[in-house]
């Protein structure tokens, strides 16, 4: 059948006065009645409603055209209901064009005239565009329901457990040499100032002993191949020079006679070459650091050898390269700590006792150097500490935003400190105070009943530490100069390291302070840019611990719900398709294309899009040279018959 | 007294402007009826073959608009095109078309109010420019 010959049955919607009102709808009628490509014309009161809907199936049942018109209101309101109606009547969905004649005609334009005319093009338009649809078919394909996790703190765990509770095979990769991220080096958490140690010793037991899940730690990601329902992640598995036959009893501590700076008390204590990164680690399995080991630097040593009661070093361990599947990633890397020249300006590493946050909270923790004393370098009690707020934040040369979570962390500071030395005076300096919430306003609140002097100072620039005999003096413009024992230096969060890379690596984008973008902001937070890659905790930015665990249930809940097993992930219909006998093989499209869909054939010298991985933005059809790529059910035929269509008749 | 009544198309995205318009109409922001939309899925799918068959078969007057930098459905097709028509506006002049009559812009899903007024200015701009009409090597189809 020609183009010519096709015909449409057009249905005009009164939405009761809501269209009728504005636009003359029996002269629209009459008008679309004469023209050879209508078969017929139906006007409904509410063709939204259950009985317009039945009206529509048995007008299309009765009657057989080639195309469906629905002159109503906004596609956005209703088009998927009209489109399964007509899918009902035996006719494909993409059959169905709407025009808008209520959102986009009647209720803008003033005169009711003007409305009817523009109403006529708007209809004109979607018969011309319609004798150019093509159907489209629902495609699917066979998923991979397993999950990938990378990163293994308190969100990444969090959401191991819950898709592995769900009956999923989840391998969280972790760079560290044992699970925990951030929060494992922090005692409690504020405001409510919970035990952090005793949130995760249930969380890493369940996932040490979950058949479900797969720990590689002291491991990173090399590459990410694939898309939604079907990745592949190579990973490097560094050697650890000690199996897992090692239960982390720590006879090899003892007889280790390298002492060296431990990274998991940020220098501030020691460790041994051999070693865990806390008792009760998970995995426990001890590690060599090959650097520090006597028996890689020199040879001169393998005295742990001896004192292994289970045999478990193994000096000939190599790195390993290692490859997982799943049908969804989340990420889950967390943040860093801001470097710490953000903070030299306030005496940092110049002068005694001025601390970091993240060193007062290994200080203040029970598995930390100090065994939780909180203590001087001089070994005293301080008898009076400062905590200077936004300590490199909310500047330019520093980090540009607030991280939302230090306010609470700072005044956490002063709680600890109390609780050890009742009588300690403790000074707040800042500028701003972000206290958002009732919990959290009470604890500020708790803070100032029990002595916390609140210094506000005029400008966060203007604070200055300087050494007095054994004590440090803070002062401010606004604030009369307060010498104290300690002084805490309330950081913000930035994006962990490798974020850049790893984002390039999966084709994510970042947002502008560097952390993962969101899919969206508010609707799908806990989602990359790239289609089943979600993110949880800090990555996207920095939140508290709460969220960090809510953003890790939310990742997973995600990534299964859509992924069922015995289920077909259904694929974007709307997608890019390429016609090889006309491609000329530019690559232009490959160029263009947001979502790295589109590969080169080098046999067939054409590119080909990946069904899977397109989501149907038409950029490389208006990008497209040769005409050889097009966008299903926006193609140059259905747009050129639109444009002519809103033009004349 | 000016009667003439320009033709303007206006190449929408379905996630920003199109819902933008549909917003306008919602708070009943009344525009004129001169302008006609066209829905493609992202404004990197306007190809500029498009804006040209468009003043080709009539139009005095085309528009793009979609979402705002940042917010682009499918990651930065908005920013594709705006590059992709930075440099066909230089062109437009060589066809013997007032760059005027061609307009880029981002109007978001809330913004009803900006989709009234850019719709509006278009309108009254291509009035005050007249008809179409093209003395370069572009013949018009239809007039
Ligand atoms: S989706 Fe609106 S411009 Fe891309």
């Amino acid at each position: 059948m020609s183009k010519a010959d096709l015909k449409a049955g057009l249905f005009l919607c009164r939405c009761g006065a809501n269209i009728a009102d504005f636009v003359d709808l029996e002269r629209v009628a009459s008008v679309a009645r004469n023209r050879d490509d209508v078969a017929f014309v139906k006007t409904h009161d509410f063709l939204c409603s259950v009985a317009g809907k039945e009206f529509l199936r048995e007008t299309l049942e009765n009657n057989i055209v080639d195309n469906v018109i629905i002159a109503a209101c906004s596609p956005k309101m209703y088009e998927k209901a009209f489109q399964k109606t007509v899918s009902d009547a035996g006719m494909n969905f993409a059959k169905v064009s709407m025009a808008n004649i209520r959102e986009q005609c009647g209720w803008v334009t003033k005169d009711k005239e003007d409305a009817t005319k523009k109403a006529q093009m708007l209809i004109n338009a979607a018969i011309k565009r319609s004798a150019h649809n093509e159907n489209l078919q629902q495609q699917s394909m066979d998923c991979l329901t397993d999950i990938i996790i990378i990163g293994g703190g308190i969100a990444g765990m969090e959401s191991a457990i819950v898709a592995a509770n769900a009956g999923r095979k989840v391998t969280i990769i972790e760079k560290e040499i044992s699970l925990g991220g951030g929060i494992i080096k922090i005692e409690e958490i504020a405001p409510n100032m919970e035990c952090a140690p005793c949130l995760l010793a249930p969380r890493l037991s369940a996932i040490k002993e979950h058949e479900n899940i797969t720990v590689v730690t002291n491991a990173e990601v090399t590459d990410l191949l694939g898309f939604f329902g079907n990745f592949t992640v190579k990973v490097k598995k560094k050697a650890r020079y000690v199996d897992d036959s090692c239960i982390g009893c720590e006879a090899c501590f003892e007889a280790c006679p390298v002492s060296c700076a431990s990274d998991f008390h940020l220098g501030m204590g020691a460790r041994k070459a051999i070693y865990t990164a806390f008792p009760g680690s998970v995995p426990a399995t001890a590690v060599i650091d090959r650097k520090q080991c006597l028996h890689f630097t020199d040879d001169s040593c393998d005295a742990c050898v001896a004192s292994c009661p289970f045999q478990s070093i193994d000096f000939d361990e190599t790195d390993e390269e290692l490859e997982f599947s799943g049908g969804a990633v989340i990420v889950a890397t967390g943040y860093d700590n801001p470097d710490s020249s953000l903070v030299k300006h306030l005496g940092y590493g110049a002068i005694e006792n001025v601390y970091t946050m993240p060193e007062f909270e290994r200080i203040a923790s029970s598995n930390g150097p100090t065994g939780g004393n909180i203590q001087s370098s001089n070994g005293g009690k301080p008898q009076s500490v400062a905590v200077i707020h936004c300590a490199g934040s909310l500047s330019k040369e520093g980090i540009p935003y607030c991280s939302g979570i230090c306010c609470m962390t700072a005044f956490k500071v002063g709680e600890m400190v109390r609780k050890q030395s009742p009588e300690a005076v403790i000074y707040n300096i800042h500028d701003r105070l972000v206290c958002s919430g009732p919990q959290e306003q009470a604890f500020y609140q708790k803070q100032v009943d029990e002595g916390t002097n609140m210094l506000k100072v005029n400008s966060l620039s203007s604070i200055a530490l300087k050494k007095k005999k054994e004590k440090i003096e803070v002062s401010a413009d606004g604030i009369t100069s307060v010498e104290v024992d300690m002084v805490v230096l309330s950081t913000g969060l930035v994006p962990a390291e490798g974020t850049e890379k790893l984002a390039e690596m999966i084709h994510a984008d970042t947002n502008s302070a560097g952390f993962f973008k969101a899919d969206h902001a508010i609707l799908h937070e806990t989602g990359t840019t790239v289609d089943g890659i979600n993110a949880a905790g800090c990555c996207i930015d920095p939140c508290n611990s709460a969220t960090a665990i809510t953003r890790g249930f939310a990742a997973a809940g995600d990534a299964i719900a859509k992924l069922i097993p015995g289920r077909k992930l259904e694929l974007e219909m709307m997608t890019a398709v390429i016609d090889e006998d006309i491609c000329g093989g530019c690559k232009l499209c490959i160029a263009v294309c947001p979502y790295s869909a589109i590969t080169f054939d080098p046999e067939k010298k054409v590119s080909v899009v990946n069904e899977v991985i397109c989501r149907g933005c038409g950029t490389c059809a208006a990008s497209c040279p040769s005409g050889a790529a097009t966008a299903k059910h926006f193609t140059n035929d259905q747009l050129y018959a639109e444009i002519e269509g809103v033009l004349y008749e | 007294m000016n009667n003439f009544e320009p033709k303007i198309v206006a190449f929408v995205c379905n996630w920003c402007s199109y819902a933008g318009a549909d917003k306008a109409g919602e708070q009943k922001l009344d525009y004129p009826a001169n302008v006609k939309l066209i829905r493609v899925m992202c404004t990197g799918r306007v190809d500029p073959q498009f804006v040209m068959r468009a003043f080709r078969v009539g139009a005095d007057g085309v528009m793009i608009l979609g979402c705002h930098p940042g917010d682009c459905h499918y990651r930065n097709g908005n920013m594709k095109t705006l590059r992709r028509f930075r440099l066909f506006e230089k062109m437009l002049e060589q066809f013997g078309i007032n760059r005027q009559r061609f307009f880029l812009d981002w109007v978001a899903a809330g913004e009803g109010k900006k989709f009234q007024e850019v719709t509006t200015e278009m309108t009254e701009r291509v009035r005050n420019l007249g008809p179409l009409e093209i003395k370069g090597f572009v013949e018009r189809e239809v007039g």
